[in-house]
Protein backbone atom coordinates (compact mmCIF):
# COMPACT_ATOMS: atom_id res chain seq x y z
CA UNK A 1 0.00 0.00 0.00
CA UNK A 2 0.99 3.82 -0.60
CA UNK A 3 0.39 6.82 -2.73
CA UNK A 4 2.03 6.99 -6.25
CA UNK A 5 4.94 9.03 -6.82
CA UNK A 6 5.00 7.83 -10.52
CA UNK A 7 3.33 5.73 -12.94
CA UNK A 8 4.54 3.89 -16.36
CA UNK A 9 2.95 1.27 -18.46
CA UNK A 10 5.71 -0.73 -16.96
CA UNK A 11 7.06 0.65 -13.40
CA UNK A 12 4.82 1.81 -10.83
CA UNK A 13 6.85 4.20 -8.25
CA UNK A 14 5.14 4.00 -4.76
CA UNK A 15 5.29 6.11 -1.62
CA UNK A 16 5.03 3.74 1.35
CA UNK A 17 6.03 3.41 4.94
CA UNK A 18 9.18 1.69 4.45
CA UNK A 19 10.09 4.76 1.67
CA UNK A 20 9.94 4.40 -2.06
CA UNK A 21 9.40 1.71 -3.91
CA UNK A 22 9.60 0.94 -7.17
CA UNK A 23 7.50 -2.03 -8.49
CA UNK A 24 7.64 -3.75 -11.71
CA UNK A 25 4.23 -4.31 -13.39
CA UNK A 26 3.05 -7.59 -15.54
CA UNK A 27 2.10 -7.68 -18.72
CA UNK A 28 -1.43 -8.47 -17.70
CA UNK A 29 -1.51 -5.85 -15.14
CA UNK A 30 -4.62 -4.03 -14.75
CA UNK A 31 -5.69 -1.14 -12.58
CA UNK A 32 -9.08 0.19 -10.73
CA UNK A 33 -9.94 3.61 -9.71
CA UNK A 34 -14.20 3.15 -9.77
CA UNK A 35 -13.90 0.82 -12.89
CA UNK A 36 -11.08 -0.54 -14.93
CA UNK A 37 -8.29 0.82 -16.55
CA UNK A 38 -5.18 0.57 -17.35
CA UNK A 39 -2.56 1.02 -15.01
CA UNK A 40 -0.52 4.13 -16.88
CA UNK A 41 -4.10 6.07 -16.46
CA UNK A 42 -3.74 5.86 -12.82
CA UNK A 43 -2.99 9.60 -11.16
CA UNK A 44 0.20 11.07 -8.92
CA UNK A 45 -0.91 10.92 -5.55
CA UNK A 46 -3.38 8.28 -5.63
CA UNK A 47 -3.70 6.01 -2.57
CA UNK A 48 -2.88 2.40 -4.04
CA UNK A 49 -2.54 -0.98 -2.63
CA UNK A 50 -1.33 -3.40 -4.95
CA UNK A 51 -1.76 -7.25 -5.60
CA UNK A 52 1.74 -9.36 -6.51
CA UNK A 53 1.54 -11.77 -9.67
CA UNK A 54 2.94 -14.13 -7.63
CA UNK A 55 3.03 -14.22 -4.13
CA UNK A 56 6.23 -13.54 -2.56
CA UNK A 57 7.19 -11.99 -6.26
CA UNK A 58 8.22 -8.73 -7.63
CA UNK A 59 5.68 -8.01 -10.59
CA UNK A 60 2.45 -6.67 -9.60
CA UNK A 61 -0.30 -7.46 -11.53
CA UNK A 62 -3.45 -5.47 -10.25
CA UNK A 63 -3.38 -2.11 -8.23
CA UNK A 64 -6.63 -0.63 -6.55
CA UNK A 65 -6.59 2.91 -6.79
CA UNK A 66 -8.35 5.35 -3.76
CA UNK A 67 -10.62 1.96 -3.00
CA UNK A 68 -13.26 2.60 -0.02
CA UNK A 69 -16.04 1.43 1.48
CA UNK A 70 -18.66 2.56 3.83
CA UNK A 71 -20.60 -0.30 5.65
CA UNK A 72 -22.79 0.80 8.36
CA UNK A 73 -26.63 2.25 9.32
CA UNK A 74 -28.21 5.37 7.33
CA UNK A 75 -28.73 8.11 9.81
CA UNK A 76 -29.13 10.85 8.01
CA UNK A 77 -29.89 11.58 4.33
CA UNK A 78 -29.40 14.99 2.71
CA UNK A 79 -30.55 15.31 -1.02
CA UNK A 80 -31.32 12.50 -3.08
CA UNK A 81 -27.41 11.37 -3.41
CA UNK A 82 -25.98 12.46 0.02
CA UNK A 83 -25.80 10.21 3.24
CA UNK A 84 -24.72 9.76 6.58
CA UNK A 85 -23.39 6.66 7.70
CA UNK A 86 -23.00 5.06 11.05
CA UNK A 87 -20.05 2.57 10.79
CA UNK A 88 -20.92 1.63 14.75
CA UNK A 89 -19.18 3.30 18.10
CA UNK A 90 -15.24 1.77 16.99
CA UNK A 91 -15.62 3.34 13.44
CA UNK A 92 -17.66 6.22 13.74
CA UNK A 93 -19.53 7.53 11.03
CA UNK A 94 -18.95 8.29 7.13
CA UNK A 95 -20.27 10.66 4.58
CA UNK A 96 -21.60 9.02 1.33
CA UNK A 97 -22.36 10.59 -2.05
CA UNK A 98 -23.94 8.43 -4.61
CA UNK A 99 -22.03 9.02 -7.98
CA UNK A 100 -25.09 9.89 -10.89
CA UNK A 101 -23.75 7.18 -12.68
CA UNK A 102 -24.42 4.63 -10.22
CA UNK A 103 -27.56 5.86 -8.53
CA UNK A 104 -29.71 3.52 -10.65
CA UNK A 105 -27.29 0.39 -9.95
CA UNK A 106 -27.05 1.23 -6.07
CA UNK A 107 -30.88 1.85 -5.82
CA UNK A 108 -31.50 -1.46 -7.52
CA UNK A 109 -29.83 -3.26 -4.77
CA UNK A 110 -30.53 -0.45 -1.75
CA UNK A 111 -33.82 -0.31 -2.21
CA UNK A 112 -34.49 2.01 1.15
CA UNK A 113 -31.98 4.70 1.30
CA UNK A 114 -33.47 5.79 4.50
CA UNK A 115 -32.49 6.66 8.19
CA UNK A 116 -32.43 3.25 10.29
CA UNK A 117 -31.19 0.86 6.86
CA UNK A 118 -28.24 -0.62 6.23
CA UNK A 119 -26.13 0.27 3.36
CA UNK A 120 -22.73 -1.13 2.25
CA UNK A 121 -21.01 0.32 -0.77
CA UNK A 122 -18.04 0.94 -2.40
CA UNK A 123 -16.20 3.72 -4.56
CA UNK A 124 -13.70 6.38 -4.44
CA UNK A 125 -12.41 8.05 -1.50
CA UNK A 126 -12.30 11.52 -1.68
CA UNK A 127 -11.55 13.81 0.79
CA UNK A 128 -14.27 13.66 3.42
CA UNK A 129 -16.76 11.74 1.61
CA UNK A 130 -16.66 8.74 -0.10
CA UNK A 131 -18.42 8.58 -3.87
CA UNK A 132 -20.51 5.62 -3.89
CA UNK A 133 -19.98 3.10 -7.47
CA UNK A 134 -20.56 -0.38 -6.71
CA UNK A 135 -23.28 -1.67 -4.25
CA UNK A 136 -20.94 -4.22 -2.02
CA UNK A 137 -24.16 -6.72 -1.28
CA UNK A 138 -28.33 -6.67 -1.34
CA UNK A 139 -29.79 -4.55 1.18
CA UNK A 140 -31.83 -6.69 4.07
CA UNK A 141 -34.93 -6.08 4.27
CA UNK A 142 -35.04 -5.55 8.09
CA UNK A 143 -33.65 -2.50 9.44
CA UNK A 144 -30.60 -2.37 11.08
CA UNK A 145 -31.59 -2.85 14.69
CA UNK A 146 -32.93 -6.05 13.67
CA UNK A 147 -31.27 -8.87 12.42
CA UNK A 148 -32.94 -12.32 12.20
CA UNK A 149 -32.01 -14.97 14.52
CA UNK A 150 -29.35 -17.38 13.43
CA UNK A 151 -30.89 -21.54 14.55
CA UNK A 152 -29.71 -22.92 17.57
CA UNK A 153 -26.30 -24.81 17.87
CA UNK A 154 -26.90 -27.96 19.27
CA UNK A 155 -23.54 -29.78 20.74
CA UNK A 156 -20.07 -27.33 19.80
CA UNK A 157 -20.09 -24.61 16.97
CA UNK A 158 -18.85 -26.41 13.45
CA UNK A 159 -15.18 -26.00 13.16
CA UNK A 160 -14.21 -24.96 10.61
CA UNK A 161 -17.05 -22.50 9.69
CA UNK A 162 -17.92 -21.22 6.27
CA UNK A 163 -19.68 -18.17 4.85
CA UNK A 164 -18.59 -14.45 3.26
CA UNK A 165 -15.51 -12.58 3.87
CA UNK A 166 -15.81 -8.93 3.39
CA UNK A 167 -13.01 -6.16 3.29
CA UNK A 168 -12.75 -2.68 5.66
CA UNK A 169 -10.52 0.55 5.26
CA UNK A 170 -7.66 0.68 7.58
CA UNK A 171 -9.29 3.49 9.62
CA UNK A 172 -6.76 3.94 12.19
CA UNK A 173 -4.91 0.99 11.80
CA UNK A 174 -1.13 0.46 9.78
CA UNK A 175 -2.42 0.53 5.81
CA UNK A 176 -0.88 -2.86 5.51
CA UNK A 177 -1.83 -4.70 8.93
CA UNK A 178 -2.51 -8.37 7.72
CA UNK A 179 -5.31 -9.37 10.28
CA UNK A 180 -9.59 -9.12 10.41
CA UNK A 181 -12.23 -7.93 12.12
CA UNK A 182 -14.07 -10.67 14.14
CA UNK A 183 -17.83 -9.91 14.57
CA UNK A 184 -18.09 -12.49 17.89
CA UNK A 185 -15.25 -11.24 20.24
CA UNK A 186 -15.63 -12.07 23.84
CA UNK A 187 -18.34 -9.40 25.45
CA UNK A 188 -16.79 -9.56 28.73
CA UNK A 189 -13.19 -8.46 27.73
CA UNK A 190 -13.33 -6.82 23.86
CA UNK A 191 -15.12 -4.10 22.15
CA UNK A 192 -18.32 -4.76 23.15
CA UNK A 193 -17.37 -2.66 26.56
CA UNK A 194 -15.95 0.26 24.43
CA UNK A 195 -19.40 0.22 22.19
CA UNK A 196 -21.72 0.64 25.62
CA UNK A 197 -19.36 3.01 26.86
CA UNK A 198 -20.15 4.84 23.47
CA UNK A 199 -23.45 3.78 23.45
CA UNK A 200 -24.18 6.98 25.37
CA UNK A 201 -22.02 9.85 23.33
CA UNK A 202 -23.66 8.97 20.01
CA UNK A 203 -27.28 9.92 21.22
CA UNK A 204 -29.02 9.40 17.80
CA UNK A 205 -32.26 8.18 17.00
CA UNK A 206 -31.11 5.78 14.17
CA UNK A 207 -27.66 4.86 15.19
CA UNK A 208 -27.31 1.55 15.87
CA UNK A 209 -24.94 -0.47 18.07
CA UNK A 210 -24.37 -3.91 16.43
CA UNK A 211 -23.28 -5.27 19.87
CA UNK A 212 -26.74 -4.63 21.05
CA UNK A 213 -28.65 -6.64 18.23
CA UNK A 214 -27.47 -10.12 18.99
CA UNK A 215 -25.20 -12.27 18.08
CA UNK A 216 -26.06 -12.23 14.03
CA UNK A 217 -26.48 -14.67 11.37
CA UNK A 218 -23.73 -16.70 12.41
CA UNK A 219 -22.88 -18.86 15.28
CA UNK A 220 -19.26 -18.06 16.02
CA UNK A 221 -17.28 -19.33 19.09
CA UNK A 222 -16.50 -16.18 21.21
CA UNK A 223 -12.77 -14.78 20.89
CA UNK A 224 -10.12 -12.15 21.31
CA UNK A 225 -7.94 -9.71 19.54
CA UNK A 226 -5.04 -11.53 19.18
CA UNK A 227 -6.10 -14.87 18.45
CA UNK A 228 -5.45 -16.18 15.37
CA UNK A 229 -7.52 -17.91 12.72
CA UNK A 230 -6.51 -19.98 9.00
CA UNK A 231 -8.96 -17.92 6.28
CA UNK A 232 -9.55 -19.76 3.45
CA UNK A 233 -10.66 -17.55 0.06
CA UNK A 234 -12.46 -20.85 -1.58
CA UNK A 235 -12.81 -18.78 -5.31
CA UNK A 236 -9.06 -18.41 -5.15
CA UNK A 237 -8.20 -21.24 -3.29
CA UNK A 238 -5.69 -19.25 -1.00
CA UNK A 239 -5.80 -20.28 3.03
CA UNK A 240 -3.25 -17.75 5.74
CA UNK A 241 -3.17 -17.84 8.97
CA UNK A 242 -4.27 -14.00 10.31
CA UNK A 243 -4.71 -12.84 13.62
CA UNK A 244 -7.98 -10.83 14.65
CA UNK A 245 -7.05 -7.61 14.74
CA UNK A 246 -10.23 -5.28 15.67
CA UNK A 247 -13.58 -6.13 16.27
CA UNK A 248 -16.01 -6.38 13.09
CA UNK A 249 -19.59 -6.38 14.87
CA UNK A 250 -21.06 -4.38 12.11
CA UNK A 251 -20.31 -7.63 10.18
CA UNK A 252 -23.08 -9.61 12.37
CA UNK A 253 -25.99 -7.19 10.92
CA UNK A 254 -25.59 -8.54 7.34
CA UNK A 255 -26.95 -12.08 6.74
CA UNK A 256 -25.56 -11.99 3.14
CA UNK A 257 -24.08 -14.58 0.72
CA UNK A 258 -21.63 -14.17 -1.84
CA UNK A 259 -22.63 -15.25 -5.09
CA UNK A 260 -19.71 -14.99 -7.63
CA UNK A 261 -17.83 -18.09 -7.31
CA UNK A 262 -20.86 -20.21 -6.12
CA UNK A 263 -23.48 -19.66 -3.27
CA UNK A 264 -21.51 -19.35 -0.02
CA UNK A 265 -23.44 -20.25 3.36
CA UNK A 266 -25.31 -17.03 4.76
CA UNK A 267 -23.88 -14.18 7.32
CA UNK A 268 -20.17 -12.67 7.10
CA UNK A 269 -17.75 -14.51 9.07
CA UNK A 270 -14.84 -12.38 9.00
CA UNK A 271 -13.76 -8.57 8.02
CA UNK A 272 -10.47 -8.65 6.51
CA UNK A 273 -8.26 -5.48 6.47
CA UNK A 274 -7.56 -4.46 2.32
CA UNK A 275 -4.37 -5.82 2.40
CA UNK A 276 -5.35 -9.20 4.08
CA UNK A 277 -8.42 -9.47 1.42
CA UNK A 278 -6.11 -8.98 -1.32
CA UNK A 279 -3.30 -11.02 0.10
CA UNK A 280 -6.01 -14.03 -0.04
CA UNK A 281 -6.78 -13.19 -3.72
CA UNK A 282 -9.79 -11.01 -3.54
CA UNK A 283 -11.12 -8.32 -5.51
CA UNK A 284 -11.63 -5.15 -3.63
CA UNK A 285 -14.29 -4.29 -6.37
CA UNK A 286 -15.96 -7.43 -5.36
CA UNK A 287 -16.63 -6.77 -2.02
CA UNK A 288 -16.66 -10.48 -0.34
CA UNK A 289 -15.61 -13.95 -1.13
CA UNK A 290 -16.39 -17.34 0.01
CA UNK A 291 -14.75 -18.18 2.63
CA UNK A 292 -13.62 -21.12 5.05
CA UNK A 293 -12.49 -20.39 8.53
CA UNK A 294 -10.60 -22.28 10.79
CA UNK A 295 -10.10 -21.31 14.42
CA UNK A 296 -6.46 -21.27 15.38
CA UNK A 297 -5.54 -22.51 12.22
CA UNK B 1 -70.74 -36.75 19.40
CA UNK B 2 -70.63 -33.81 17.21
CA UNK B 3 -72.52 -31.73 19.61
CA UNK B 4 -69.14 -32.51 21.29
CA UNK B 5 -66.86 -31.82 18.72
CA UNK B 6 -68.23 -28.72 18.03
CA UNK B 7 -68.30 -27.80 21.67
CA UNK B 8 -64.31 -28.07 22.16
CA UNK B 9 -63.56 -25.80 19.07
CA UNK B 10 -63.96 -22.63 20.61
CA UNK B 11 -61.79 -22.84 23.22
CA UNK B 12 -58.91 -24.22 21.27
CA UNK B 13 -59.54 -21.47 18.61
CA UNK B 14 -59.44 -18.93 21.20
CA UNK B 15 -56.58 -20.37 22.93
CA UNK B 16 -54.73 -20.68 20.00
CA UNK B 17 -55.62 -17.47 18.48
CA UNK B 18 -54.58 -15.82 21.86
CA UNK B 19 -51.12 -17.68 21.74
CA UNK B 20 -50.63 -16.47 18.20
CA UNK B 21 -51.10 -13.14 19.28
CA UNK B 22 -49.12 -13.72 22.87
CA UNK B 23 -46.18 -14.94 20.78
CA UNK B 24 -45.96 -11.98 18.73
CA UNK B 25 -46.56 -9.68 22.23
CA UNK B 26 -43.59 -11.89 23.65
CA UNK B 27 -41.35 -11.00 20.91
CA UNK B 28 -41.61 -7.29 21.10
CA UNK B 29 -41.06 -7.68 25.09
CA UNK B 30 -38.22 -9.51 24.23
CA UNK B 31 -36.54 -7.25 21.84
CA UNK B 32 -38.02 -3.87 23.38
CA UNK B 33 -39.29 -3.18 20.08
CA UNK B 34 -42.56 -3.66 18.72
CA UNK B 35 -41.43 -3.10 15.37
CA UNK B 36 -38.85 -6.18 15.29
CA UNK B 37 -41.96 -8.38 16.37
CA UNK B 38 -43.97 -6.36 13.75
CA UNK B 39 -41.36 -7.05 10.97
CA UNK B 40 -42.42 -8.32 8.07
CA UNK B 41 -42.52 -11.84 7.65
CA UNK B 42 -42.11 -12.24 3.65
CA UNK B 43 -46.46 -12.55 3.37
CA UNK B 44 -46.78 -8.47 2.36
CA UNK B 45 -45.08 -5.89 0.25
CA UNK B 46 -42.31 -4.09 2.58
CA UNK B 47 -44.14 -1.76 2.76
CA UNK B 48 -47.28 -3.22 3.67
CA UNK B 49 -45.45 -5.83 5.75
CA UNK B 50 -45.49 -3.95 9.37
CA UNK B 51 -48.65 -2.68 9.20
CA UNK B 52 -50.28 -5.86 7.63
CA UNK B 53 -48.66 -7.87 11.32
CA UNK B 54 -50.12 -5.28 13.47
CA UNK B 55 -53.72 -5.63 11.97
CA UNK B 56 -53.33 -9.11 12.18
CA UNK B 57 -52.45 -9.28 16.15
CA UNK B 58 -54.93 -7.12 16.61
CA UNK B 59 -57.35 -9.29 14.58
CA UNK B 60 -56.43 -12.37 16.42
CA UNK B 61 -56.62 -10.94 20.10
CA UNK B 62 -60.02 -9.69 19.07
CA UNK B 63 -61.17 -12.80 17.88
CA UNK B 64 -60.21 -15.13 20.35
CA UNK B 65 -61.44 -12.83 23.04
CA UNK B 66 -64.58 -12.64 21.28
CA UNK B 67 -64.72 -16.68 20.88
CA UNK B 68 -64.45 -16.40 24.87
CA UNK B 69 -67.19 -13.50 25.57
CA UNK B 70 -69.78 -15.31 23.15
CA UNK B 71 -69.61 -18.79 24.04
CA UNK B 72 -72.32 -18.62 26.06
CA UNK B 73 -74.77 -16.99 23.73
CA UNK B 74 -76.29 -18.74 21.41
CA UNK B 75 -75.86 -18.22 17.41
CA UNK B 76 -79.15 -17.17 16.74
CA UNK B 77 -80.25 -13.13 16.39
CA UNK B 78 -79.97 -10.69 19.41
CA UNK B 79 -76.96 -10.98 21.50
CA UNK B 80 -76.18 -14.39 19.72
CA UNK B 81 -75.97 -12.10 16.54
CA UNK B 82 -72.44 -11.25 18.01
CA UNK B 83 -71.36 -14.47 18.97
CA UNK B 84 -72.03 -15.28 15.03
CA UNK B 85 -70.13 -12.54 14.20
CA UNK B 86 -67.03 -13.17 16.12
CA UNK B 87 -67.75 -17.13 14.70
CA UNK B 88 -67.65 -15.98 11.03
CA UNK B 89 -65.04 -13.70 11.41
CA UNK B 90 -62.64 -16.35 13.09
CA UNK B 91 -63.60 -19.10 9.81
CA UNK B 92 -62.99 -15.70 7.39
CA UNK B 93 -59.46 -15.14 9.16
CA UNK B 94 -58.57 -18.69 8.48
CA UNK B 95 -59.41 -19.05 5.10
CA UNK B 96 -57.93 -15.85 4.20
CA UNK B 97 -54.63 -17.43 5.92
CA UNK B 98 -54.90 -20.69 3.90
CA UNK B 99 -55.03 -18.48 0.44
CA UNK B 100 -52.16 -15.85 2.43
CA UNK B 101 -50.05 -18.35 3.01
CA UNK B 102 -50.56 -21.10 -0.38
CA UNK B 103 -49.54 -17.67 -2.20
CA UNK B 104 -46.49 -17.29 -0.23
CA UNK B 105 -45.47 -20.79 -0.47
CA UNK B 106 -45.39 -20.54 -4.57
CA UNK B 107 -44.07 -16.66 -4.37
CA UNK B 108 -41.25 -16.58 -1.33
CA UNK B 109 -40.58 -20.53 -0.69
CA UNK B 110 -38.37 -19.34 1.93
CA UNK B 111 -40.27 -17.16 4.35
CA UNK B 112 -42.13 -18.75 7.46
CA UNK B 113 -45.69 -17.50 8.43
CA UNK B 114 -44.48 -15.61 11.68
CA UNK B 115 -47.93 -17.17 12.90
CA UNK B 116 -45.91 -17.36 16.00
CA UNK B 117 -43.46 -15.38 16.11
CA UNK B 118 -40.16 -16.03 15.86
CA UNK B 119 -40.79 -19.65 16.38
CA UNK B 120 -42.39 -19.57 12.81
CA UNK B 121 -39.20 -19.10 10.33
CA UNK B 122 -39.48 -22.66 9.06
CA UNK B 123 -40.23 -22.00 5.26
CA UNK B 124 -44.09 -22.51 4.68
CA UNK B 125 -45.08 -26.46 3.84
CA UNK B 126 -47.91 -28.06 3.36
CA UNK B 127 -48.44 -28.23 7.01
CA UNK B 128 -48.61 -24.95 7.82
CA UNK B 129 -51.55 -24.62 5.19
CA UNK B 130 -53.01 -27.59 6.45
CA UNK B 131 -53.32 -26.33 9.52
CA UNK B 132 -55.17 -23.38 8.86
CA UNK B 133 -57.47 -25.21 6.89
CA UNK B 134 -58.30 -27.45 10.06
CA UNK B 135 -58.61 -24.11 11.87
CA UNK B 136 -60.98 -22.86 8.98
CA UNK B 137 -63.08 -25.79 9.54
CA UNK B 138 -63.39 -25.48 13.65
CA UNK B 139 -64.58 -22.47 13.36
CA UNK B 140 -66.98 -22.90 10.56
CA UNK B 141 -68.51 -26.04 12.50
CA UNK B 142 -68.70 -23.52 15.58
CA UNK B 143 -71.14 -21.28 13.70
CA UNK B 144 -74.92 -21.39 15.04
CA UNK B 145 -73.47 -23.55 17.93
CA UNK B 146 -75.88 -23.29 20.83
CA UNK B 147 -74.23 -21.60 24.16
CA UNK B 148 -71.33 -24.07 25.84
CA UNK B 149 -72.45 -25.55 28.92
CA UNK B 150 -69.84 -27.41 31.51
CA UNK B 151 -70.35 -31.34 30.48
CA UNK B 152 -73.26 -32.54 32.49
CA UNK B 153 -71.45 -36.34 33.42
CA UNK B 154 -68.28 -37.39 34.10
CA UNK B 155 -68.56 -39.69 30.71
CA UNK B 156 -69.43 -36.56 28.98
CA UNK B 157 -66.41 -34.94 30.08
CA UNK B 158 -64.32 -37.79 29.28
CA UNK B 159 -65.33 -37.64 25.73
CA UNK B 160 -64.61 -33.80 25.40
CA UNK B 161 -61.18 -34.06 27.12
CA UNK B 162 -60.36 -37.02 24.32
CA UNK B 163 -61.74 -35.12 21.45
CA UNK B 164 -59.20 -32.14 22.27
CA UNK B 165 -56.42 -33.94 23.33
CA UNK B 166 -56.81 -35.75 19.62
CA UNK B 167 -57.14 -32.39 18.07
CA UNK B 168 -54.14 -30.48 20.02
CA UNK B 169 -52.44 -33.52 18.66
CA UNK B 170 -53.47 -32.98 15.32
CA UNK B 171 -52.91 -29.49 15.49
CA UNK B 172 -49.21 -30.38 17.11
CA UNK B 173 -48.60 -32.50 14.03
CA UNK B 174 -49.65 -29.84 11.55
CA UNK B 175 -47.32 -27.36 13.46
CA UNK B 176 -43.47 -26.74 12.16
CA UNK B 177 -42.95 -24.60 15.46
CA UNK B 178 -43.38 -27.77 17.28
CA UNK B 179 -39.99 -28.71 16.70
CA UNK B 180 -38.65 -25.03 17.78
CA UNK B 181 -40.23 -25.07 20.98
CA UNK B 182 -38.81 -28.49 22.00
CA UNK B 183 -35.38 -27.74 20.71
CA UNK B 184 -35.48 -24.63 22.67
CA UNK B 185 -36.49 -26.09 25.94
CA UNK B 186 -34.18 -29.04 26.18
CA UNK B 187 -31.46 -26.04 24.68
CA UNK B 188 -27.95 -25.64 26.29
CA UNK B 189 -25.83 -23.42 25.29
CA UNK B 190 -22.40 -24.12 23.81
CA UNK B 191 -19.77 -23.42 25.84
CA UNK B 192 -18.13 -21.77 22.67
CA UNK B 193 -21.23 -19.19 22.63
CA UNK B 194 -22.08 -18.77 26.46
CA UNK B 195 -21.52 -15.68 28.03
CA UNK B 196 -19.91 -16.25 31.38
CA UNK B 197 -18.27 -13.06 33.63
CA UNK B 198 -14.44 -12.60 34.24
CA UNK B 199 -15.40 -12.30 37.55
CA UNK B 200 -16.65 -16.13 37.72
CA UNK B 201 -13.80 -17.55 35.57
CA UNK B 202 -11.23 -15.60 38.55
CA UNK B 203 -13.32 -17.40 41.24
CA UNK B 204 -13.49 -20.91 39.35
CA UNK B 205 -9.83 -20.37 38.94
CA UNK B 206 -9.00 -18.92 42.32
CA UNK B 207 -10.41 -22.18 44.36
CA UNK B 208 -8.69 -24.79 41.75
CA UNK B 209 -5.91 -26.72 42.44
CA UNK B 210 -4.25 -25.30 40.12
CA UNK B 211 -4.29 -21.63 41.58
CA UNK B 212 -3.16 -23.16 44.70
CA UNK B 213 0.10 -25.13 43.16
CA UNK B 214 1.27 -21.46 41.18
CA UNK B 215 -0.20 -18.93 43.81
CA UNK B 216 3.48 -18.79 45.21
CA UNK B 217 4.62 -17.70 42.27
CA UNK B 218 2.50 -15.01 40.95
CA UNK B 219 3.82 -11.93 41.63
CA UNK B 220 0.43 -9.07 41.47
CA UNK B 221 -3.08 -9.58 42.83
CA UNK B 222 -4.62 -8.59 39.45
CA UNK B 223 -4.16 -10.43 36.08
CA UNK B 224 -1.92 -8.68 33.65
CA UNK B 225 -4.22 -10.00 30.50
CA UNK B 226 -7.56 -11.91 30.33
CA UNK B 227 -8.31 -13.12 26.66
CA UNK B 228 -11.07 -16.14 25.44
CA UNK B 229 -10.91 -18.33 22.68
CA UNK B 230 -13.65 -20.63 22.68
CA UNK B 231 -14.28 -22.86 25.36
CA UNK B 232 -11.13 -21.63 27.25
CA UNK B 233 -11.00 -18.34 28.95
CA UNK B 234 -6.97 -17.21 29.71
CA UNK B 235 -5.55 -15.31 32.59
CA UNK B 236 -2.10 -14.46 32.32
CA UNK B 237 -0.53 -13.40 36.27
CA UNK B 238 3.43 -12.08 36.37
CA UNK B 239 5.64 -13.57 38.44
CA UNK B 240 8.97 -15.05 39.30
CA UNK B 241 10.54 -18.56 39.22
CA UNK B 242 13.51 -19.67 40.55
CA UNK B 243 14.64 -15.88 40.31
CA UNK B 244 13.46 -14.95 36.79
CA UNK B 245 10.34 -13.51 35.73
CA UNK B 246 7.71 -15.24 34.34
CA UNK B 247 4.11 -15.21 32.85
CA UNK B 248 1.75 -17.78 35.03
CA UNK B 249 -1.07 -18.42 32.18
CA UNK B 250 -3.80 -20.30 33.42
CA UNK B 251 -6.52 -21.53 30.67
CA UNK B 252 -10.05 -22.05 32.81
CA UNK B 253 -12.54 -24.25 30.89
CA UNK B 254 -15.93 -22.19 30.34
CA UNK B 255 -18.84 -23.98 31.78
CA UNK B 256 -21.28 -23.53 34.85
CA UNK B 257 -19.82 -26.41 37.01
CA UNK B 258 -17.91 -25.03 40.10
CA UNK B 259 -15.09 -26.96 39.18
CA UNK B 260 -13.75 -26.38 35.91
CA UNK B 261 -10.82 -28.10 33.93
CA UNK B 262 -7.91 -25.59 34.39
CA UNK B 263 -4.81 -25.91 32.51
CA UNK B 264 -1.35 -24.38 33.31
CA UNK B 265 1.88 -23.18 31.70
CA UNK B 266 4.98 -21.22 32.94
CA UNK B 267 6.64 -19.04 30.14
CA UNK B 268 10.18 -17.15 30.39
CA UNK B 269 8.56 -13.41 30.31
CA UNK B 270 11.58 -12.44 28.27
CA UNK B 271 11.71 -14.94 25.46
CA UNK B 272 8.30 -16.64 26.23
CA UNK B 273 9.62 -20.43 26.41
CA UNK B 274 7.96 -22.87 27.84
CA UNK B 275 9.16 -23.64 31.57
CA UNK B 276 6.74 -25.68 32.92
CA UNK B 277 3.72 -28.07 32.52
CA UNK B 278 3.19 -26.62 28.73
CA UNK B 279 -0.45 -28.24 29.25
CA UNK B 280 -1.48 -25.25 26.76
CA UNK B 281 0.02 -26.83 23.94
CA UNK B 282 -2.46 -29.76 24.22
CA UNK B 283 -6.03 -27.60 23.95
CA UNK B 284 -4.58 -26.70 20.07
CA UNK B 285 -5.80 -23.17 20.17
CA UNK B 286 -4.19 -20.06 19.07
CA UNK B 287 -0.38 -19.26 19.25
CA UNK B 288 -0.82 -15.88 20.86
CA UNK B 289 0.95 -16.83 23.53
Amino acid sequence: MGWILDVSPHILVLHTRQGEQRLPLAACAQAWRGSKLPPAALRRGDHVIVRRQFPGGPAVDRIWAQAGRVTGTIVEREGPTALLIDEGPAKGRKIVVIAAEATGRIQVRFPRLEPGYLIDVIGLKHDGFLQALIPATSQPPYRAGHPPTPPLVSGHVPDPVSGTAVWHEPGEEPDDLLGLAYPALDPETSCERAGAAAKGAAGDLHAVDPHATGPGCVRLPYLSVGSTLRLQNECAKRSRLLPVTSCGAMARLFCDRFVTCGTSRKGRIADLTMAAFVELGGMLEDGCFNATMTIGG
Amino acid sequence: MLTTVRDVQIPLLAALLLGACASKGWRAVQTRSIVAAMDATGLFPLRLGRPMMVAMCVTELGLGLGLIATAGRAGAGGAGLLATVVRVGAALFFLLAVAVLNETRQRRPQAGCGCFGDLSETPIGWRTIARAGVLCAAAAVTIRLPPLRMPSSASTAALWLAIAAFELALIAFLSPELGEVLVRLGYSEPCELRRLPVGQTLTALHSSSQWRRYAGQVSTSAPADVWREGCWRFVVYPGSARGRPVDIVFAVYLQARRRPPVRVAVLDADTDEVLGRAELARLGLSTRL
